[in-house]
């Protein structure tokens, strides 16, 4: 799939703020099933600084100060980009409990940062048990995650405004509702409590309009997931949220442990007062054609 | 070459000390020493085969003879004496340099006996600590660059990544021309083998060097005669390679570079030797908040905008140190510090991610890291469960004889400055400091709670040169004390230091007068009035509340005691605490002098407790105004005369302007019937008594009581000169315009003339007739609000135009759930 992504993040402040320092995680990284075009940024008012770098985990990291009085902040990425299917998936996957014991072994860093605790996900027996109703001993590993991946997608309830950043993982799970961000830190947790490895993965999800109306413009959103590590084969990304693999209708902006490690706009100012955030994101597809034989086949109700 | 020969003393006396030590080792039962101090690890049979001072067969290891011999001519008496004296240098330091905590005295005291270490043995664990420092080194350009050693399974990964949640933006951030530290303190202890084994590494915020410094100093100045010709290896020359190696960091202004030296503030344990180093290297001591990011570059804000900082030696912890990036709560840092060192902009001491090699969990995988990174085999091996440390001789408090105890030792390793390699090689290699910080407890215990510390003599073949501890300037001197390089925060501090002192002054004065009145309680009508004004001047009771002033002696006695206990917000007690914590702040401003006047007035206000009856709290009134005037007096006579005094100055006749303002319209507000006697303490208060006596030798009458306190510039406690002075002071101040130049006047100066229009305009003859004519009085009033109204609006407008950019940066919390 080809897609053009605009993603725009806008702060709006009651007091003027004379100097800013931000870190913003939203230039989409390559990946193995994903070529990206130049992306093209605009950020107002100029900052006097910006440079980029990558962080541990590969993201494209963009800093920038704004050392002008300024009452509003934009931030613009429009990134061409096509998207491919996964793999198809592994006919057979060795049982879950070999993976983690060979994961006990490992010194491989990418792994291990995937393993552990992280800001957002602590692991926990809850999570643990969770886990073990589609983790039952010796199943393999793929068709354990899939059947985990649907049994949250139709136990939890998308809920948007139910949960805030803030709301621990154990609220989400004694609740049962949340938005993607909350199944896929739950998501994790479960993987990571039975000594898996997951990581969070950030991106969009095409979003079609009803039929014979237009699309709106900006009515899209930022989606995350996650993907499991499975021996031998790589990361099987899974989108609790809709129930699915994700591919390649899921444009990947970055992953990391968990949000803390990709969140895309951060920023310590002076002055500011109040401030109100507007987010716009599109996520076009460039070939109709492409995307309408797609439509056909696809899940009817996506959400984000 | 002199030649080091110690006195002749009597042999019994020397012998008498070892003996009863030798009697120690030997006899003693396992557990607890004669002195008290715990001898954890003592070997009961094997104790003389592990002593620092004798041998397996009992004998004095070389080096300690010649000390032994001075300690033990000066009998047990003047050791006393001696340790008496060291103990007054050590308060004496703490109330200097330690504002945080200087209620207390410190916890130890210095042994007079310094640990002797050989200079072989040295010169193994020196080499042992150099080693240590490379490995350090090379891992830390692993573990943040290509990250080699994970894969190789070198590293405990699992435990380091346990931790790794503040180290993942420091990943690839440190510049390939920049060391990662140049400065590492490691804790070492000596086994009962004789080897040295490792405790620890202390990397982010290294304390204990500025206290090794003081023990040398103190023992020095304490005991001349055993120092001055002792062979044994000089401090000096190492902090002075330490001092060029940050020089050296800077990318740019290598001669003279901008050096600071962050610090959490006054609120940290460490705040003493952050000041002590500051002050020893002559860098400029500041908190997160002096410092700001700009174009990837880190400035200072000072009173004459902003100065580039070149090299920032930090003593914040690592994820302290940038609330963009790390720990985004923390307000010890500065946002964007760490992208400015990434972007090569400024140079840290150390660089930012070293904490992660403080992490124990790395000691067992030290000897395979050692053969790989450096092809060496591991010197030092890290002390572990079965390690039993030696023991070595320390004073009893009583000095009578020696105990055995276990030291720790701090050493210190600074990085040699690298000279510029383009390549991108560096070429610095690692120095020891010859001492360190021992300090008397079970292996791995804190320094800081100990009880006993020592001085480390590192014997040298021969009497070494005395270096001064003023150290040789090298390149031209920059004069940089105009002024305008103070940090905006110090001069709000200064500010602030001003305007408490003189609330506080103002105050005890009222107070004064109040409680004399309470005195005469009952006995006479217009005192029991003029209480009850002073009641309602102190704010005790509200204006107008006449049900609250029908209390009776008990009552009115305890409002006014309150004002001692530092519970009421306007209390002598609360305001000095205002004034003390601004006073910490700009510690490093104020003469020595002050601070001792400053420490006498903070036990005198300690001792307040509160006052059990009025003539006692009178007392203590007396004691206050004169101590206030002393500090301001020496703070005159000692700060230069820029603008950080300047400041302080006008936060002071600001204040007492308003307070004396604030008087005298109370005055008028008052009943007519207390009028007279309320003027009696008005100039009481202003300590104008006599000069108006001396005067106008009259009874009081108000015209000259207002022209001795509005119109005579020549009384310091006039409107008059109070406006005048502060109408000098600001006109000093960076950023105002020359007044010949131009005709614009900035706010605080359009404010001054405004006040002083008033005060000019005034009609005096008219103002007099205040008893007698009711327009007279209205004419004061009108003239004391049009006094009041532009001075109560300068403090703010100093503020505007020269504190006003010192904020709290704030996180832009990011809200933004998913959808």
């Amino acid at each position: 799939m080809r897609y053009r992504l605009r993603h725009t993040t806008r702060y709006h402040y009651s007091a003027p703020v004379t100097l800013c320092h931000s870190e913003a995680r939203v230039l989409p990284r390559q990946t193995e099933h994903q070529r990206c075009g130049p992306s093209q940024l605009i950020i107002s008012p100029s900052p006097q600084v910006q440079m980029e770098r990558c962080d541990l985990f590969g993201n494209r990291v963009l800093y920038f100060a704004i050392e002008n009085v300024h009452r509003h902040l934009d931030v613009t990425v429009v990134t061409t980009l096509d998207t491919e299917a996964l793999a198809p998936l592994p006919a057979a996957s060795p049982p879950w409990e070999q993976v983690r014991d060979a994961l006990e072994h490992t010194s491989t860093v990418e792994l291990l940062l995937y393993r552990h605790d992280s800001p957002f996900i602590r692991r926990q027996a809850a999570l643990a048990r969770l886990a073990r109703r589609c983790f039952t001993p010796n199943r393999p590993i793929v068709e354990a995650a899939l059947a985990l991946n649907r049994w949250i997608f139709d136990n939890f309830e998308y809920v948007p405004n139910a949960t805030t950043l803030a709301t621990p993982l154990d609220d989400v799970l004694a609740h049962r509702r949340g938005v993607c961000q909350d199944f896929a830190h739950l998501f994790i947790g479960t993987l990571r409590s039975i000594g898996l490895v997951a990581r969070y993965v950030s991106g969009y999800l095409e979003t079609r309009p009803p039929p014979g109306q237009a699309r709106l413009v900006g009515a899209d959103a930022s989606h995350a997931w996650l993907a499991l590590w499975i021996p031998e084969w790589g990361w099987l990304a899974l989108d609790p949220t809709n129930g699915i693999v994700a591919g390649a209708q899921h444009p990947v902006l970055g992953w990391g442990r968990d949000y803390a490690d990709i969140t895309p706009l951060k920023g310590v100012m002076n002055g500011g007062g109040k401030h109100r955030l507007e987010v716009e994101v599109d996520v076009m597809p460039i070939a109709e054609e492409a995307s309408a034989r797609e439509a056909t086949s696809a899940t009817d109700q996506r959400r984000g | 070459m002199t030649v080091f020969a110690p006195p002749l003393a009597s042999p019994t006396t020397l012998d008498a000390l070892v003996d009863g030590y030798r009697a120690h080792l030997g006899g003693r039962l396992n557990g607890v020493g004669a002195n008290g101090i715990e001898n954890s690890g003592v070997e009961k049979n094997n104790a003389l085969a592990s002593d620092a001072l004798l041998n397996a067969d009992g004998q004095l290891r070389p080096g300690w003879q010649p000390l032994l011999q001075t300690l033990s001519e000066l009998g047990a008496k003047g050791r006393r004496q001696q340790q008496e004296e060291t103990q007054r240098l050590l308060a004496e330091n703490g109330v200097i340099f330690n504002m945080h905590d200087d209620t207390q005295q410190r916890s130890w005291r210095i042994d007079p006996l310094p640990w002797v270490i050989e200079e072989a043995d040295w010169q193994r664990l020196a080499m042992g600590l150099n080693q240590r420092s490379r490995l350090f080194t090379a891992i830390y350009q692993d573990v943040f660059g290509d990250q080699k050693l994970f894969a190789a399974g070198l590293l405990p990964t699992q435990a380091l990544l346990g931790d790794i949640e503040h180290y993942l933006p420091c990943h690839g951030a440190l510049p390939n021309n920049c060391p990662p530290f140049i400065f590492h303190a490691i804790d070492v202890i000596r086994d009962t083998h004789g080897q040295w084994r490792v405790i620890g590494d202390r990397l982010q915020a290294p304390s204990g060097i500025g206290f090794a410094l003081e023990n040398r100093i103190l023992m020095a100045r304490a005991q001349p005669q055993m120092y001055r010709n002792a062979p044994l290896r000089r401090l000096a020359s190492f902090f002075d390679v330490h001092h060029r190696s940050l020089n050296a960091l800077a990318y740019q202004h290598r001669d003279q570079p901008n050096v600071v030296l962050l610090s959490p503030g006054p609120s940290s344990p460490r705040y003493f030797e952050h000041a002590y180093l500051a002050n020893y290297f002559n860098f400029t001591l500041v908190e997160g908040s002096d410092l700001v990011v700009r174009d990837a570059q880190v400035w200072l804000r000072t009173l004459g905008g902003l100065q580039p900082v070149e090299v920032v030696l930090r003593q914040c912890e690592d994820v302290d140190c940038d609330p963009l990036e790390l720990r985004g709560d923390s307000a010890l840092g500065v946002p964007g510090l760490l992208q400015s060192m990434r972007a090569g902009g400024v140079a840290l001491s150390n660089a930012l991610g070293v904490g992660i090699l403080e992490s124990a969990a790395l000691s067992p995988a030290l000897p395979a890291l050692c053969e790989h990174l450096l092809g060496e085999t591991l010197l030092l091996e890290s002390a572990d469960a079965s390690t039993q440390p030696e023991t070595a001789p320390v004073f009893d408090e009583a000095m009578t004889s020696l105990t055995p105890t276990t030291l720790n030792l701090r050493c210190f390793v600074t990085r040699t400055p690298d000279t510029v390699a383009k390549d991108g090689h560096l070429n610095g290699d690692y120095q020891v400091m010859p001492g360190g910080l021992a300090w008397v407890g079970a292996p791995g215990s804190p320094s800081l709670g100990t009880r006993v510390v020592k001085d480390v003599w590192v014997s040298a073949p021969s009497v070494q040169p005395h270096v001064s501890q003023l150290r040789q300037a090298r390149g031209p001197v920059v004069a940089t004390r105009d002024g305008t390089d103070l940090p905006s925060r110090v001069a709000e501090n200064l500010f602030w230091l001003g305007r408490y002192g003189e609330r506080l002054d103002t105050r005890t004065r009222l107070l004064r007068e109040a409680l004399l009145r309470l005195m005469e309680f009952d006995q006479d009508d217009i005192a029991d009035q003029l209480l009850n004004e002073l009641l309602v001047a102190l704010e005790i009771v509200p204006s107008g509340d006449d049900g609250a002033l029908a209390v009776g002696f008990q009552d009115k006695r305890d409002r006014l005691l309150a004002q001692f206990a530092p519970q009421e917000a306007q209390s002598l007690p609360a305001l000095f605490t205002h004034l003390l914590h601004n006073a910490r702040n700009v510690r490093d401003h104020l003469g020595d002098d002050s601070w001792r006047v400053l420490n006498q007035l903070r036990q005198h206000i300690d001792q307040f407790d509160p006052p059990q009856d009025a003539s006692a709290a009178r007392r203590a009134c007396e004691g206050l105004s004169a101590q206030l005037a002393a500090f301001f007096g020496l703070c005159n006579e000692t700060m230069p005369h820029h603008f950080g005094w300047r400041f302080m100055d006008i936060g002071r006749f600001l204040d007492r302007v308003l307070g004396l303002l604030s008087l005298l319209k109370h005055t008028l507000e008052a009943p007519r019937s207390s009028t007279l006697a309320l003027w009696e303490v008005v100039l009481a208060t202003t300590d104008n008594y006599t000069a108006y006596r001396r005067r106008y030798r009259s009874e009081l009458h108000p015209a000259a009581i207002l022209d001795l306190l509005l119109f005579d510039e020549a009384n310091p406690r006039s409107v008059g000169y109070m406006l005048k002075r502060l109408e000098n002071q600001i006109e000093q101040l960076p950023g105002a315009p020359s007044p010949n130049r131009t005709p614009y006047r900035n706010a605080e100066r359009r404010l001054l003339i405004q006040a002083n229009a008033a005060l000019h305009l005034a009609d005096i003859e008219r103002l007099g007739q205040l008893a007698e004519e009711e327009s007279a009085r209205q004419a004061l009033k009108a003239l004391l609000e049009a006094l009041l109204t532009p001075l109560m609006a300068l403090s703010d407008a100093l503020s505007q135009s020269h504190f006003s950019h010192v904020e709290r940066p704030r996180q832009l919390i990011s809200l933004e759930a998913d959808e």
